[in-house]
């Protein structure tokens, strides 16, 4: 269970106060499949990195499976990021000088899991995205934005996280392999049970999730 | 893949930049340690100048010469009180005398008037082994007898020392060959020659010859390859006093500081307990002249490392800070997939302790390679300038210039004519250990080799701390920023 109360974002730039998140709250129950929609600058972005602990709220809590992360210290948060949240972003933000097997397992050696089941738990995971064997050691230099993003999503479920946030996954992708992405992510949370949030501008997308919230200048409308 | 891989890949994943930094580094790494190679050579070369000189202090009669030689000598009890003196560990009086060979036609040492230190009417039995190059003595007899071109029809006189430290003449210790020693304080007509003289005269331990009127014995025969010394006859102090007619006269003396630090106080303890009567010197002021040149190359060198250290850490600091800002989405992202600064930072450090080691293995090629010549160069430079410091002073010691004499075969190569005013003074080991600046050895030894990789990691640590400080400032929320 997901609940945020009261979530306000504030940003300084220059002179000018910009509040990104205005009073957000909502709750999420554990593995729902919910869709973030709204204009461009209407605060998506900032609500999933406050959820995703990337960034520390202005006021407000989001208490995920009992625990308020906005009270966390720099410990739990790092432990938090690393294990109990799996992030997919637009540009894939896949490590350069890392092999696509080396990124799926580095959140698991944060994780300190033994090396063994990393490489094991790393190819089976590309192997459940369809990254052929030969790709899995290339560098993501040398992979599609689609390979890329289906490492990304490999890398997000490494340590098994509740909470998968997506901000625009498929937003560099084309409209096929965007589909095809957005399905295998789909698929994949079912069967982990995992709660995924992901944000996007298409509506068809949103229409296919079990529920759509809507920002508008920072404030949940729907 | 651990933290310490990753670091190490990382530091090669630029190729171009790789290169230019390591090269960059390897010329400061190796300039440090050419410099770190010319303070350790400079360093062991003042140690050595030192303790070449020794902490002795040379005490002659003031104002020696031979036209005044009358009330000037010094004497044993005088020097009794030098002995009694804090800091002084031991005196050793000599007393020098001459004789010439029985039967020879002696070059006329008596034209200066006669000679202070006993060449008196007496003759000795001994010939003396020195000989003399052909054109040697014909400069002083020229104007005694302008057909004599100094063959051998002359024959040196032969030198006698009286010690109280037969163990040690002019200097240099002597080494028995066989036979026993004599001592310096008892009276005994007992004698200690050298080999070459026992060569010249059919000489071993037992035989006799005849100086001062009296019959003297050989104790013992030393070996010994300073010339002059070979044709010295060592005898007691007292020994000499008596056959001579010079009791309780001392021609020179050298006592002994317990340390060099003392030397200086040593020194003006025993000048103004002899008050006018003595010339007294050190060699402390001429220690001094002598490192003078070294110390200077030593603050070139210890200016140039720290210089080249502050370089190699301020290359290794500019090329962190730039690889960090170049990846600072990448460190965002792995902030944000729970990856802690601490593991961050360590991966970095690892990266430029990797460029900082290959920097330091070029710099260690650059420092075998040039650690000598760059020494040499630093060392010749700055005594080049300061040459004065060569120039050996005579001490008037009543022999100088009346003796002088060219050796042949002389093994040494002082450019001055050996003259019996080094015996007392020190101006040959002077001269050869200012000589001896030239021929500073410089090397790298194993522990030079760990400071120049404790300098590398140094530089590595003081280079990326900012690139630290940059790293953990770095907000995960970043990665959620387009590029
Ligand atoms: N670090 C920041 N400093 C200042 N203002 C910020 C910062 N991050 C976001 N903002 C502002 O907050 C508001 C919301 O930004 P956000 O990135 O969340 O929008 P978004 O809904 O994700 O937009 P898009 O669809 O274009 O990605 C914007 O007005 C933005 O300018
Ligand atoms: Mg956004």
């Amino acid at each position: 269970m997901l609940e945020v109360k009261n979530l306000v974002k504030k940003f300084q730039s220059g002179d000018s106060v910009v509040t990104a998140t205005d009073d957000i709250t909502f709750t999420v129950p554990d593995g729902q499949f919910a869709s973030i929609v709204g204009r461009s600058g209407s605060g998506k972005s900032t609500l999933l990195s406050l959820l995703g602990a990337l960034d520390k709220p202005t006021s407000g809590s989001i208490v995920v499976g009992g625990q308020d992360v906005a009270n966390m210290g720099d410990h739990q948060l790092i432990s938090y990021r690393g294990k109990s949240i799996g992030f997919v972003f637009q540009n894939y933000n896949l490590v350069p000088s890392l092999t696509a097997l080396e990124n799926v397992m580095l959140p698991m050696e944060f994780a300190k899991m033994p090396k063994l089941e990393r490489i094991e738990r790393a190819k089976s995971l590309l192997a459940e995205v369809e990254l052929e064997p030969d790709q899995m050691d290339r560098k993501p230099g040398r992979l599609s934005g689609g390979q890329q993003q289906r490492v990304a999503i490999a890398r997000a479920l490494a340590n098994k996280p509740k909470l998968i946030l997506a901000d625009e996954p498929t937003g560099n992708l084309d409209s096929a392999t965007g589909k095809m992405i957005f399905d295998l992510l789909h698929q994949l949370s079912r069967k982990e049970n995992t709660t995924i949030i992901v944000v996007t501008h298409d509506l068809e997308i949103a229409g296919k999730t079990d529920r759509t919230f809507k920002l508008d200048d920072g404030k949940l409308v729907k | 893949m651990n933290p310490v891989s990753r670091g190490i890949r990382n530091a090669f994943r630029n190729g171009v930049r790789t290169t230019s930094i390591v090269v960059i580094l390897g010329l400061s790494i190796g300039l440090s340690l050419t410099m770190l190679v010319a303070q350790k050579a400079v360093e062991n070369k003042i140690q050595s100048v030192k303790s070449s000189i020794g902490n002795t202090v040379t005490i002659a009669p003031a104002g020696f010469n031979p036209s005044s030689q009358a009330n000037n000598a010094l004497t044993t009890s005088e020097l009794d009180k030098v002995k009694s003196l804090a800091h002084v560990s031991s005196v050793t009086e000599t007393l020098a005398g001459h004789q010439s060979t029985t039967g020879s036609s002696t070059p006329s040492f008596g034209r200066f008037g006669d000679s202070s230190s006993g060449t008196d009417s007496t003759t000795t039995s001994l010939s003396s082994p020195i000989t003399l190059n052909a054109n040697g003595p014909g400069r002083f007899f020229a104007s005694g007898g302008s057909s004599d071109t100094g063959t051998t029809t002359f024959s040196l006189p032969v030198s006698f020392l009286g010690t109280t430290d037969p163990s040690s003449v002019e200097g240099t210790s002597v080494t028995l060959k066989t036979g026993r020693a004599i001592s310096g304080t008892s009276d005994t007509n007992d004698a200690l020659v050298s080999d070459a003289m026992a060569g010249k005269n059919n000489l071993s331990v037992g035989s006799t010859f005849t100086a001062y009127n009296a019959t003297l014995t050989v104790a013992g025969i030393f070996t010994t390859s300073n010339k002059s010394v070979q044709g010295t006859v060592v005898l007691s102090l007292p020994a000499l006093q008596r056959l001579s007619g010079q009791t309780g006269d001392v021609t020179s003396a050298i006592a002994t500081a317990d340390t060099l630090d003392n030397l200086s106080s040593t020194t003006a303890a025993i000048t103004s307990t002899l008050g006018s009567s003595a010339d007294v010197t050190s060699a402390q002021e001429q220690a001094d002249n002598t490192v003078k040149p070294l110390n200077s190359v030593k603050t070139v060198s210890a200016f140039s490392l720290v210089g080249a250290v502050v370089t190699g850490a301020v290359i290794i600091l500019l090329t962190m800070i730039m690889v960090v800002r170049e990846r600072k989405r990448e460190i965002g992202v792995v902030k944000a997939i729970g990856g802690s600064n601490l593991r961050i930072i360590s991966e970095f450090m690892v990266e430029s302790l990797t460029l900082a080691v290959m920097g330091a293995i070029i710099g260690l090629f650059i420092g075998v390679i040039g650690g000598q010549p760059v020494t040499k160069m630093l060392v010749n430079n700055s005594t080049a300038s300061t040459n004065s410091a060569r120039t050996s002073f005579q001490r008037p010691d009543g022999m100088g210039g009346v003796f002088s004499e060219k050796i042949s075969s002389d093994t040494t190569d002082t450019t001055a004519p050996r003259s019996f005013a080094g015996r007392f003074g020190q101006g040959v080991q002077r001269n050869g250990a200012v000589k001896g600046l030239s021929n500073i050895k410089a090397q790298i030894g194993w522990g030079m080799l760990l400071d120049g990789f404790g300098a590398a990691v140094l530089i590595a640590v003081i280079g990326s701390a900012l690139a630290a400080g940059m790293i953990s400032k770095v907000r995960p929320s970043t990665v959620m920023r387009a590029e």
